[in-house]
């Protein structure tokens, strides 16, 4: 397995730390040979993220990311890597605000694949998928809507929501919140088997941090997820920053995001390489 | 009593209060709620859950908590008769209790050996460490560090309960962010954990069940009334998220009177970050967050805005689903109070009643007040006084005598290195 690259959908949140930085992590993860791109859009509250997330979401916050800024970013990662797709993943709130359709739209007009947005329930969504289907039907290439399978489902819901025949479904590999690593054993893959039956490609994450629980999962996935630990990296690399190179004068930026490259990059490559 | 518990179980339909509420959770939460949802129901339909719930009522709560006639109020207000439901007179100081202990009985009898809960002033997470201690089980309660910071009586509480208070530091550091990271924790934790949240909201069934064991406050004060042969005209009660507003006029909801008012935190001003009144004023959308739909502070992007109160349990951003469809349908009008008037009222009914509303429930009285001093006499205005305000002595002091409180801190301070002084 290990000289065939597992396909990665990698996760970044939009405006972390900054606009700039984000664009090079973005770019280590793509030329460390990420398949997909997920983009999080900032929300205030993001109840199902753990710490690493949820603080970056609310630093890029404190800097004055917007939603409108987070969909120019989606827009430029697909002009600038128009073979890698993008997903956007999000909450509730910032979908529904501006009216699910006109979200919808947007993002679909910034080449956004296809949304993830894990407390929308798929069968009380607010017309989420239905908007997508629309969307797609408008503006050339698909958008659809992702649901979010846990391994804590009832069978028959995990059924239901199978029996939807979406293009993908992201299997949250266990219960908590993202970020703690997790251990891949016979539970997990039997839920994964589970939500396979129905022929939907399966992206398979939360607490995927390394190439050995990368290379235990991609078997039964499209692509493995992996998200809280290429943020992880990012902040590092902002920490270690000596506090004269804070003062972002354009040449201590260009250092600081070639570092961010870097470590994304390598930290990509160990887990393609499972 | 308890068989209208039973009766006015569930009012959402399928979740939904109108275009309000449902249940909005990640899949991973979805199974340990139906399992709320199914133990609640069948738990109280069981007359020996009702019988013990009734049990602890009395001898912990202190129920019925009574219904005062303002006599001097009323007259120096010259309208009508003003009643003040004592709900303050409750076990820890305010009607949080009923909830708490109606969830935390329901947790035991799931076997769950752990509750956890959020809290802003502290309140809810006192009644919920006090209700834990009496039933013996595991009580961790998250609050935001600027909470923590502000509200370290109810910490110290909640300590002596034998409770675990963990600070938040994420977001705004306030109730909100509390209640993310209870949702956190419980993502992880379901299969041993119950979350026991403190008001009206959050996904269905919290709003029901909530209400439900609330709604004890208006049965009694229905009932009191009765035998004062009293016909309201209006019942007045302040809204936070809501829990104490739908207990008191719960047995009403149905009939076309009396009038019910929901009093909202006006705050300092009608400016974005100044208030925390979502049905009254332009400031609030619809918008799903915690879990909920229903009308909240929000900013274009759907961003949770900052709120304002000068009582730190009516700031939450959001409010009941329940309430927010019977603010729509018209059954319940809603007002404002600003941190002003809130005060105001509580001096005013502390003089002439002798009586120390919470600083929420002050607002509920100050749009009482007016109410009363409109109407007729003969007519009758009561007021829900949801908590009694010894806890806010250190918000009120400071605003009523700056001088002499702030003297007092600095002894008690100087007392207290001295004495630790000696220790070492």
């Amino acid at each position: 397995m290990s000289v065939e690259r597992i396909p990665l959908m990698a996760h970044l949140v939009a405006g972390y730390p900054d606009a700039s930085g984000c664009r090079a992590a973005a770019r280590g993860l793509v030329e460390g040979g990420a398949t997909y791109l997920e983009v999080q859009i900032p929300f205030s509250d993001p109840s199902a993220d753990g710490p690493t997330i949820r603080d970056a979401c609310s630093s890029a916050l404190e800097k004055g990311s917007s939603v409108k800024e987070s969909l120019a970013l989606v827009a430029d990662l697909h002009a600038t890597y128009p073979e890698i797709p993008v997903f956007v993943m999000t909450y509730a709130s910032l979908v529904f605000a501006p009216g699910i359709v006109t979200f919808v739209d947007a993002a679909a007009k910034a080449g956004a694949a296809g949304l993830i947005v894990p407390d929308l329930p798929f069968d009380a969504d607010e017309g989420l998928a239905q908007a997508c289907v629309a969307a797609s039907e408008k503006i050339p290439g698909a958008i659809c809507s992702i649901p979010v399978a846990a391994p804590s489902m009832k069978p028959i819901r995990l059924a239901a929501m199978i029996a939807l025949g979406r293009p993908y479904i992201y299997a949250a590999l266990r219960a908590g919140i993202t970020g703690a690593a997790t251990e891949i054993n016979a539970d997990t893959k039997m839920f994964l088997s589970a939500v396979n039956k129905g022929g939907s490609k399966i992206f398979g994450g939360f607490g995927i941090r390394s190439g050995a629980q990368a290379r235990a999962v991609a078997p039964y996935v499209h692509a493995v997820v992996a998200g809280s630990v290429f943020v992880e990296t990012v902040s590092a690399v902002v920490l270690a920053q000596s506090p004269e190179s804070k003062t972002a004068s354009a040449r201590s930026l260009q250092i600081r995001n070639e570092a961010i490259r870097r470590a994304v990059y390598k930290k990509a490559k160990e887990i393609i390489a499972g | 009593m308890p068989t209208s518990d039973k009766i006015m179980a569930r009012r959402s339909d399928k979740g939904y209060f109108g275009p309000y509420g449902g249940r909005y959770v990640p899949e991973v939460l979805r199974s340990a709620i139906e399992e709320i949802e199914e133990a609640f129901f069948e738990e109280i339909a069981d007359p020996s859950f009702n019988a013990e719930l009734e049990r602890i009522r009395s001898e912990f709560i202190g129920r019925p908590t009574p219904l005062l006639y303002a006599s001097n109020a009323s007259k120096l207000l010259g309208g009508a008769d003003l009643y003040i439901k004592m709900e303050g007179l409750a076990h820890t100081g305010a009607h949080k209790i009923n909830n708490a202990v109606g969830q935390a009985l329901l947790a035991k009898r799931m076997g769950k050996r752990r509750i956890i809960a959020e809290t802003g002033a502290g309140q809810h997470g006192v009644a919920t460490a006090a209700a834990c201690a009496k039933l013996g089980i595991e009580c961790v309660v998250y609050m935001g560090a600027i909470d923590v910071d502000r509200q370290q009586p109810n910490v110290a509480t909640m300590e002596l309960f034998g409770a675990k208070v963990v600070p938040v530091y994420s977001g705004s550091k306030t109730l909100k962010d509390a209640i993310n990271e209870a949702f956190r924790d419980w993502a992880e934790s379901f299969s041993n954990t119950f979350y026991l949240i403190g008001s009206a909201l959050g996904p269905s069934p919290y709003p029901d069940m909530v209400r439900v064991f609330q709604s004890v406050i208006g049965r009694e004060t229905k009932a009191q009334l009765a035998e004062r042969g009293v016909t309201p005209e209006v019942l007045v009660a302040c809204v936070g998220g809501g829990s104490n507003a739908i207990g008191f006029f719960e047995p009403f909801l149905d009939d076309e009177t009396p009038r019910l008012v929901g009093v909202e935190a006006g705050g300092i001003g009608q400016g974005k970050g100044e208030h925390a009144s979502r049905m009254t004023g332009n400031g609030a959308r619809t918008g799903i967050v915690h879990g909920y739909k229903s009308r909240f502070l929000l900013d274009d992007d759907g961003q949770v805005a900052e709120t304002h109160s000068i009582s730190a349990g009516l700031d939450y951003p959001g409010i009941g689903p329940e309430l927010a469809s019977l603010g729509r349908s018209g059954r319940i009008e809603f007002r404002r109070a600003t941190d002003t008037e809130a005060l105001e009222a509580l001096t005013f009914l502390a003089k002439t009643e002798g009586v120390v509303f919470a600083l929420e429930s002050a607002h509920a009285a100050s749009a009482a007040l007016s109410l009363a001093r409109s109407l007729q006499p003969e007519k009758a205005v009561v007021v829900n006084m949801s908590g009694r305000g010894d806890k806010d002595l250190f918000i009120t002091a400071p605003l009523l005598r700056p001088k002499e409180w702030k003297d007092f801190l600095e002894r008690e301070l100087v007392a207290m290195n001295v004495s630790q002084g000696a220790k070492k």
